[in-house]
C-alpha cells in the first residue's frame, strides 16, 4: 500500500493524468529540487515521496538482511527491487545473494550471463573481491555478488566468517564503503539462514498475508532477535485488496497485530512481477510504473530514513452512481 | 341466412370510430376506411397482394356470437361482417348489404383468427317494413362496418402492443427485483462462506477484537497534487488506478511491540552454533555439543576437504591490488616448470654419439690438456643436470671441437 506525505507549497501541480513515461528525478550529484529546465514534468514526479531526496539514517554501511522463513513469498524480488530504488535514488548499493545451492537473484537482474566469478572463488584465491562484483550497466552504482555457483560448495565451518570478511573488505575498498549492503537470505532457518545474518545489523521480513507464512515470519523473528538483530520491519507482499475487502484474507494490520513489527511495506499482487523476472528487468524500472512498483520505491524510501509506515489504504467499495450519473450529476 | 337475418337485431351496432368514447383520431378513421378493405395477414398464411377474401366462417361467428351475446351482459364484444371484392374501393352504394363480423377480443376466436376476417355477403330480399328497418340498420351497419375491422384491429392491434409493453415492463421489473435479491443472497451467504478470516478469528489465530476494520478513517491534510491520487470530498478517500481506498492508521504501539519481543525471547531459545559438523561426525571433546550444527553429507556446505586455510582465505578477500593468491601460485609452478623443460633442453643438447665420440678421442688425443676436461665431461653429460657454469665450459669446448667434427661428417 502506498503512505502519502504532503509537497511542498511551490511544487508544481502542472501534472498529467495519464501515465506517462517515467524518468528519474534527480541526477545522483544533486539532492533536491527538480531543475526548471528539466522536460515537461511526468506524472511520476508529482507522484508519492518525490518531492525530495531521502535522508540516509544510521551508520553506513548499512548491512540489511532481507529473509523470510518461508520460501516463495518474494525475498529475492524484494532484495532487486529495492536495491535498484536504492541506486536510482543514489545510494551505492552491494547485492549479495547468500543463497548457496539456488541462485536466482542474478536472474531477476537480468545480470546471469556476467557472473563468472563467486566468493568461494574469492576465497579459494582465483580473483579478487572487486573481480567477482558484477556492476549493473543500467546502475552503475549497483552491484552483484553471489556467493557460488550451483555446483560450488562453500567450505565449511567459515561460511559466516566468509561474509564478515565480505563486509569489511567492502568497507575498505579504494572507491569508498557501499552504502547499502543488501543480503538476499535463503529460504529456511538452517545454515544458509545462519551464515546469512551473521554480519546484519538490521533485517527486513518478508511476509505474505497467510496463516503459514506468518508462523514461519513469527519464528525467524525470534531467531533473529536471540542473534542480536534488533531493527527488524516487515514488508507485507502480494496483498490482495479485493480478498481483504471480501474478508477472506487478512489485512495488513492483521499481520502487523500477529508479527507485531514495524511496517516497512506493503505490496500489491502485480502481475507484473513475473514479466519483470521473465524479462530480467526489475519492477521498479517499468515504464509506466505499477502499483507494485510504487510500493517498492516508497519502501526503499522508508528503508533509507528508518521510518515506517503510518497509514494503510483499504480498499472501499466504490460511489454508487445515481441514476443520472451520466449526465454528469 | 335467415338465422342470420333473424339474429342480427341481436348484434350490437359498433359505434363510430369518431366517438368520443373511443376517442379515435380522424388518421386513425382514415386508416380505418382503407384497412377495412383488407384482410388482416394471418400470422401463418400472410396473404399475397391483391388478393381476395378467402375465409369464410360466417356460420360459426354467427353462432359463437349468438352464444356469447345470449349469456354475456348488454356490453357484448361488438361483432361485425364485412365483404369486400377488392382490395381497393369500398362499394357504399352497392346494392350488396354488407355486414362485418370481427371480434375485439381474441376470447371467441383462436389467436389466428383473430386476424382473419369472415366475410359474407348478405342479400337484402325483403321489402317489409320490419324488414325495410333492418335493412335501414343494415344499410346503416354497412356505412359503419367499413372501418369496424380496422378498429377493432387497431384496438386490437393497440391491445397487443399495450400487452406486449405492460409484458416487458413487468418483465424488467422481476429480472431487477431477482438480481438484486441474488446480490443480497450473495452478500450474506459471504459471511457464511468457509474460508474466511472469520475462520481465522475462531481458531484463535486473530482476536476479533483487535482487528481494525472499524477504526475511523483517518485524514490527512495535504492531498499533493497527484494524478494517481484523487481525494473524495470528506477528504477522507483516496481514488487510484480506478480502485476508491481509504487510510487506515497503524495502531501497534511500542508497547504492543514490547509485548510481541518478550513472547518470541521467551518462544524461541536458540544459540548460534560456532561448528558445523556433517553427518556421521564426531564432536570434538572440547566443543559445546549445543554450539554444533550438523550439517547433512549433501548440504552445498559440505565439503570432503578443504584445501583453504582460514586465513589464506581471509587475506583472499581483503586483496585489492594484485594478482590472486591461486593464480599467482599457479603461475608460479607452471613458470619453474618451465624454466625445468628449458634446462633439460639444453642438457640434451651435450649428449654425445658413439659415432661422434671416436673422432672426439682422436682430436683429443691431439690436445691432451682437453683430455682431461673431456674425461669429466661424459659423467656430466649421463647426468643430465649440468650447472651452468660447466655448461658454458661445455659449450666452449664443443665449440672449439665442432668445426673438427663438421669436417669429418661425409
Amino acid at each position: 500500500m502506498l503512505s502519502l506525505k504532503p509537497l511542498p507549497p511551490n511544487h508544481n501541480p502542472s501534472l498529467l493524468h495519464s501515465l506517462t513515461p517515467f524518468t528519474p528525478p534527480f541526477p545522483r550529484t544533486q539532492t533536491l529540487k527538480p531543475s526548471k529546465h528539466a522536460s515537461p514534468p511526468s506524472a511520476i514526479q508529482s507522484a508519492l515521496q518525490w518531492n525530495r531526496k531521502p535522508e540516509l539514517a544510521g551508520e553506513t554501511p548499512r548491512v540489511v538482511v532481507i529473509t523470510s522463513g518461508k520460501g516463495g513469498v518474494g525475498k529475492t524480488t524484494t532484495t532487486a527491487n529495492i536495491g535498484i530504488s536504492l541506486a536510482r535514488l543514489g545510494f551505492s548499493v552491494v547485492a549479495v545473494d547468500c543463497d548457496v545451492g539456488l541462485r536466482n537473484l542474478d536472474l531477476l537482474l537480468g545480470l546471469e550471463n556476467r557472473v563468472n566469478y563467486t566468493l568461494v572463488e574469492v576465497l579459494n584465491g582465483d580473483c579478487r573481491l572487486d573481480q567477482a562484483l558484477v556492476r549493473d550497466k543500467r546502475w552503475s552504482n549497483f552491484e552483484l555478488l553471489c556467493i557460488s555457483k550451483p555446483r560450488s560448495k562453500l567450505p565449511l565451518g567459515f561460511g559466516g566468517k566468509a561474509l564478515v570478511w565480505l563486509v569489511d573488505s567492502l568497507k575498505q575498498r579504494p572507491e569508498g564503503s557501499p552504502q547499502f549492503i543488501l543480503i538476499d537470505c535463503p529460504a529456511g532457518i538452517d545454515a544458509g539462514f545462519i551464515t546469512a545474518i551473521t554480519p546484519a545489523n538490521e533485517a527486513v521480513l518478508v511476509t505474505t498475508p497467510d496463516i503459514t507464512s506468518l508462523r514461519d515470519a513469527d519464528r525467524v523473528t525470534g531467531l533473529l532477535e536471540c542473534d542480536g538483530i534488533r531493527d527488524i520491519k516487515m514488508i507485507v507482499n502480494r496483498v490482495r485488496t479485493d480478498m481483504i475487502k471480501g474478508e477472506d484474507m487478512m489485512s495488513v494490520l492483521d499481520v502487523q497485530e500477529m508479527l507485531g513489527l514495524a511496517l516497512l511495506g506493503a505490496i500489491p499482487e502485480d502481475s507484473e512481477v513475473i514479466r519483470s523476472t521473465n524479462r530480467g528487468y526489475p519492477l521498479v524500472l517499468n515504464k509506466p510504473p505499477t502499483m507494485a512498483g510504487l510500493a517498492f520505491e516508497q519502501a526503499a524510501w522508508r528503508l533509507v530514513e528508518q521510518d515506517s509506515m503510518q497509514a494503510v489504504l483499504v480498499e472501499e467499495e466504490p460511489k454508487r452512481r445515481g441514476l443520472f450519473s451520466f449526465f454528469g450529476g | 341466412m335467415e338465422m342470420a337475418a333473424l339474429h342480427l337485431p341481436s348484434f350490437s351496432i359498433q359505434p363510430s370510430p369518431t366517438f368520443a368514447k373511443h376517442c379515435v383520431s380522424p388518421h386513425a378513421t382514415q386508416l380505418r376506411a382503407g384497412f377495412v378493405i383488407f384482410q388482416c395477414p394471418s400470422r401463418r398464411n400472410p396473404p399475397k397482394s391483391g388478393s381476395r377474401m378467402i375465409g369464410f366462417r360466417l356460420l360459426k361467428a354467427v353462432s359463437d356470437s349468438v352464444s356469447s351475446a345470449e349469456g354475456a351482459a348488454a356490453d357484448s364484444q361488438d361483432e361485425e361482417v364485412v365483404t369486400s371484392d377488392s382490395a381497393d374501393d369500398f362499394p357504399a352504394d352497392s346494392e350488396d348489404e354488407k355486414v362485418v363480423v370481427t371480434s375485439d377480443s381474441s376470447n371467441d376466436f383462436p389467436a389466428d383468427s383473430e386476424d382473419e376476417k369472415v366475410v359474407a355477403t348478405i342479400d337484402s330480399a325483403n321489402d317489409s317494413p320490419d324488414s325495410k328497418t333492418l335493412v335501414v340498420v343494415a344499410k346503416l351497419q354497412a356505412a359503419i362496418s367499413p372501418l369496424s375491422p380496422f378498429i377493432s384491429s387497431m384496438k386490437t392491434y393497440a391491445g397487443c402492443n399495450s400487452k406486449a409493453i405492460w409484458l416487458s415492463t413487468a418483465t424488467a421489473i422481476f429480472l431487477f427485483i431477482a438480481v438484486r435479491v441474488y446480490v443480497g443472497m450473495t452478500q450474506k451467504s459471504k459471511h457464511n462462506r468457509p474460508g474466511t478470516v472469520a475462520d481465522l478469528v475462531r481458531r484463535g489465530q486473530l482476536r476479533s477484537d483487535r482487528r481494525a476494520q472499524g477504526i475511523s478513517s483517518l485524514k490527512y491534510e495535504d492531498p499533493f497534487n497527484n494524478p494517481y491520487v484523487k481525494l473524495g470530498k470528506s477528504n477522507s478517500t483516496v481514488e487510484m488506478c480506478g480502485k476508491v481506498y481509504k487510510l487506515s492508521p497503524v495502531t501497534l504501539t511500542k508497547e504492543e511491540q514490547a509485548i510481541h519481543q518478550r513472547r518470541r525471547s521467551r518462544a524461541y531459545q536458540w544459540k548460534r552454533p560456532t561448528m558445523f559438523l556433517k553427518e556421521g561426525d564426531s564432536i570434538p571433546p572440547d566443543v559445546d555439543p549445543e554450539s554444533v550444527r550438523w550439517i547433512p553429507a549433501n548440504h552445498p556446505f559440505a565439503t570432503t576437504s578443504s584445501d583453504i586455510d582460514e586465513s589464506l582465505a581471509q587475506t583472499n578477500v581483503y586483496q585489492k591490488h594484485g594478482v590472486p593468491f591461486r593464480i599467482q601460485a599457479e603461475h608460479e609452478a607452471l613458470q619453474r616448470k618451465l624454466e625445468g623443460l628449458q634446462q633439460d633442453q639444453k642438457l640434451n643438447k651435450f649428449f654425445i654419439d658413439s659415432d661422434n665420440a671416436k673422432a672426439y678421442e682422436r682430436s683429443l688425443k691431439l690436445h691432451p690438456k682437453s683430455n682431461e676436461a673431456m674425461d669429466q665431461n661424459p659423467s656430466a653429460n649421463q647426468d643430465g643436470n649440468s650447472s651452468p657454469s660447466s655448461s658454458n665450459s661445455l659449450s666452449s669446448s664443443f665449440n672449439s671441437t665442432a668445426p673438427s667434427d663438421e669436417l669429418q661428417k661425409p
